[in-house]
């Protein structure tokens, strides 16, 4: 790196920090999705007819979304277990409003990202503060998010959901120019969160906590502080997804919302490349993990397979993945020893 | 955890005790435990006198309800072994190998009129090779521990499905089973105490009593000890740390199925998804361990702790229920569960603070703290 003789030192000096703006995992990840995609299209009738690509569009955005959190969560080398329980606790309430007092589009969105946040900040001072590991905390506020979510449903489903959420991806005013919208979304967020990871200070440091939080603090960064952020921030995409979820559900809701989500969300995660150890991760992965996640549920059902087989392929790609991952690091840090 | 500092002991009943006491022995995980389960005791029995409880209290309700401490406590004596070789490791996928091992035995068992017997030798194995994958990838391939047993979980929870194309197995042979997990009666004693569930005995006892001979008799025990705390020593030290991290996970599959073997009895039937449905078994059994003081981050855990922890929620569930029936009493369950999980992750936060400002009270004071922190230190690494 230091023979590199660039006219421009600022430059040079980016380009040093900054790891490379696509990583071989996305690149794959890419391929991976593009071969599925050309041979589904092949042995099904009408797995690349918009009829079918729509939905299953849609219903990457819940995983992708809670998924850009999550990345954010892993990447300071925490987790967050508790965030089945917080789609819960979103869905029934802003469901719940939308029934008794029929609140408009923007309100309701608002009302469940800011219940994600005050949920989620629970979970980051806990963890910045109480100096428990991560795993512990969200399980603990799991349970609690589960008790606030099951007394809200009153052992009931909710029923008759207005059609507000409807613009986040159901039937003609879920799309535009033929995109539905709840991906849209996605893809802007997800972008948002790129730029925010790679070009602004705050975003940097979380992956240098997720390094050594002891040398980041020593450096001079708020540990602390980022942490809760980072926790709230994960909340706040998960109020999100849950509007999505409504939007994608029937109209009534019941207890099962959310169930099983947040190993859905690290599988995803942990496919796009981003390490459980923390300091190395990218949104974009996390997108491209969750497309894949979903494609292979589409097209085990398209090809008439048992539904229940997407699920061991989800666990093979997740090995495959990861151990590709694991591989390239070996390599990189060979090459980085020679030199 | 260690909470006894490496000084002198003193002889004689009641110094020991202080010395136990100023050692912070109070808040210790299991003393935490005892007296939790000892307020819960007394608190349900002043409910029951004021007439709150919806149906007499009695020592058999109490018994009766440790038909469900049989699968938490052994997945949580699972989650102990491989918790314990440290560095992260977890185990995610033990509900799914029961959803699977319990598939196979029913299919032995049930369909194809095996020997008891040799069903369930046959389960065990598929068990013990279940986890040798869990242990193989990610001790030999260095897979994060958490990655291996979520693609595990997956990956099994689905074959468990597909096999039977989501259909459980049943049927009269798999049915007398049930008597696996009845009350009965102790011999000799048991017109005294009240009827316990066999799964007790048959099950939990055994395992439990072999585990902790395991764990503090054996060199296998000392060296996953050795491991979890730090495992660059401990290979240094000559010990093979993979060989022992992939066991701990082969014997975390065996327990796996032994709870499979258990939950087809309980329930009469094999079914795909026994250790899946819901929010499945891994998560309470995890629960469970840590609660009983199991570092997340490996090298100290006991027995003792774990299963008084099981008892302790076992039996707050059972209260709960009979306080609060039906679903309010059932969703109450949760957060008495939350509530009891971070209130004991915080008093140990602060446990460990107060020991470490001790040992640096005494490091001032005088040369002698110097091992005390060192320990100390370690201690609130593993935490």
């Amino acid at each position: 790196m230091t023979s590199r003789t660039d006219s421009a030192p600022a430059t040079v000096s980016l380009r040093r920090i900054l790891p490379p703006a696509v990583t071989g995992q996305e690149v794959v990840l890419v391929g991976v999705i593009a071969v599925l995609w050309v041979l589904l299209g092949i042995f099904t009738p009408s797995f690349l007819s918009p009829a079918s690509v729509g939905p299953l569009l849609v219903n990457v955005a819940p995983v992708a979304l809670i998924g850009i959190g999550m990345t954010f969560v892993i990447i300071t080398g925490g987790i967050d277990v508790s965030v089945a329980g917080m789609a819960m606790v979103c869905a029934v309430v802003t469901a719940r409003l939308l029934v008794s007092v029929e609140i408009p589009l923007i309100v309701a969105l608002l009302v469940s990202v800011v219940i994600g946040g005050i949920l989620g900040s629970v979970n980051g001072f806990l963890v910045a503060y109480a100096r428990v590991h991560p795993i512990i905390i969200t399980f603990g506020t799991w349970n609690l998010f589960l008790y606030i979510g099951y007394r809200t449903f009153n052992s009931s489903t909710v029923n008759g959901i207005p059609s507000t959420f409807d613009v986040f991806g159901k039937g003609a005013a879920g799309t535009t120019l033929g995109v539905p919208n709840a991906f849209a979304i996605v893809v802007a967020l997800v972008a948002a969160a790129w730029w925010f990871l790679r070009y602004t200070r705050a975003g940097r440091n979380l992956f240098a906590i997720g390094g050594n939080a002891e040398a980041a603090r020593l450096t001079g960064i708020a540990v602390r502080p980022r942490l809760v952020w980072v926790y709230v921030i994960t909340g706040v995409m998960v109020g999100v997804a849950a509007c999505v979820m409504l939007a994608s559900g029937t109209s009534s809701l019941d207890q099962s919302v959310g169930n099983g989500k947040e190993l859905e969300v690290i599988a995803a995660v942990v496919i796009g490349g981003t390490s459980i150890m923390g300091g190395r991760g990218s949104v974009v992965g996390t997108l491209l993990g969750a497309l894949l996640v979903q494609t292979v549920s589409v097209g085990v059902i398209q090809l008439g397979w048992p539904s229940q087989l997407s699920r061991l392929f989800v666990g093979v790609f997740i090995i495959i993945a990861v151990g590709a991952d694991i591989l390239r690091e070996r390599a990189r840090r060979r090459s980085g020893r020679m030199s | 955890m260690s909470t006894s500092l490496p000084e002198q002991r003193p002889s004689g009943a009641w110094p020991r005790i202080r010395a136990w006491i100023d050692g912070g022995g109070l808040l210790d995980r299991r003393a935490v435990i005892v007296v939790l389960l000892a307020v819960l005791i007394v608190v349900m029995v002043v409910l029951d006198v004021a007439g709150v409880t919806t149906a007499p209290l009695t020592t058999d309700y109490f018994a009766a309800s440790l038909i469900n401490i049989v699968p938490l406590a052994l997945l949580a004596i699972a989650e102990l072994f491989v918790i314990t070789t440290g560095d992260g490791s977890i185990d995610l996928s033990v509900g799914s190998m029961v959803s699977l091992v319990g598939m196979v035995f029913g299919i032995l068992y049930g369909t194809q009129k095996w020997d008891f017997a040799a069903a369930a030798v046959v389960a065990l194995l598929v068990g013990a090779l279940l986890g040798w994958i869990n242990g193989f990838l990610t001790a030999y391939f260095r897979y994060p521990a958490l990655i291996t047993t979520l693609a595990t979980y997956y990956a099994y929870a689905s074959i468990a499905l597909v096999i039977t194309n989501a259909s459980p197995i049943s049927g009269p042979r798999i049915q007398e089973l049930y008597g696996a997990a009845q009350s009965v009666e102790l011999p000799l004693i048991g017109a005294y105490v009240p009827l316990v569930p066999l799964g007790v005995f048959t099950f939990l006892l055994p395992v439990a009593v072999i585990a902790w001979l395991v764990l503090n008799r054996t060199t296998y025990g000392r060296q996953l000890y050795a491991i979890g705390t730090n495992s660059t020593a401990a290979s240094w030290a000559g010990i093979n740390t993979r060989r022992s991290q992939l066991l701990a996970f082969v014997i975390s599959g065996v327990i796996s199925a032994l709870v499979a073997i258990y939950t087809v009895a309980q329930f009469a039937s094999a079914r795909p998804d026994a250790g899946t449905s819901g929010p499945g078994m891994a998560l309470p059994a995890i629960t469970i361990a840590v609660l009983g003081g199991v570092a997340i981050t490996g090298g100290v855990g006991r027995i003792g702790g774990v299963l008084l922890a099981a008892l302790l929620i076992v039996w707050m569930n059972a209260s709960i229920l009979i306080v609060v029936p039906g679903n309010a009493g059932s969703q109450l369950q949760f957060l008495a569960l939350a509530v009891v999980l971070l209130g004991a992750s915080l008093v140990d936060v602060t446990n460990s603070r107060s020991r470490r400002a001790r040992a640096r009270q005494s490091t001032s004071a005088g040369g002698a703290g110097g091992v005390a922190e060192m320990a100390d230190s370690a201690a609130s690494r593993a935490e």
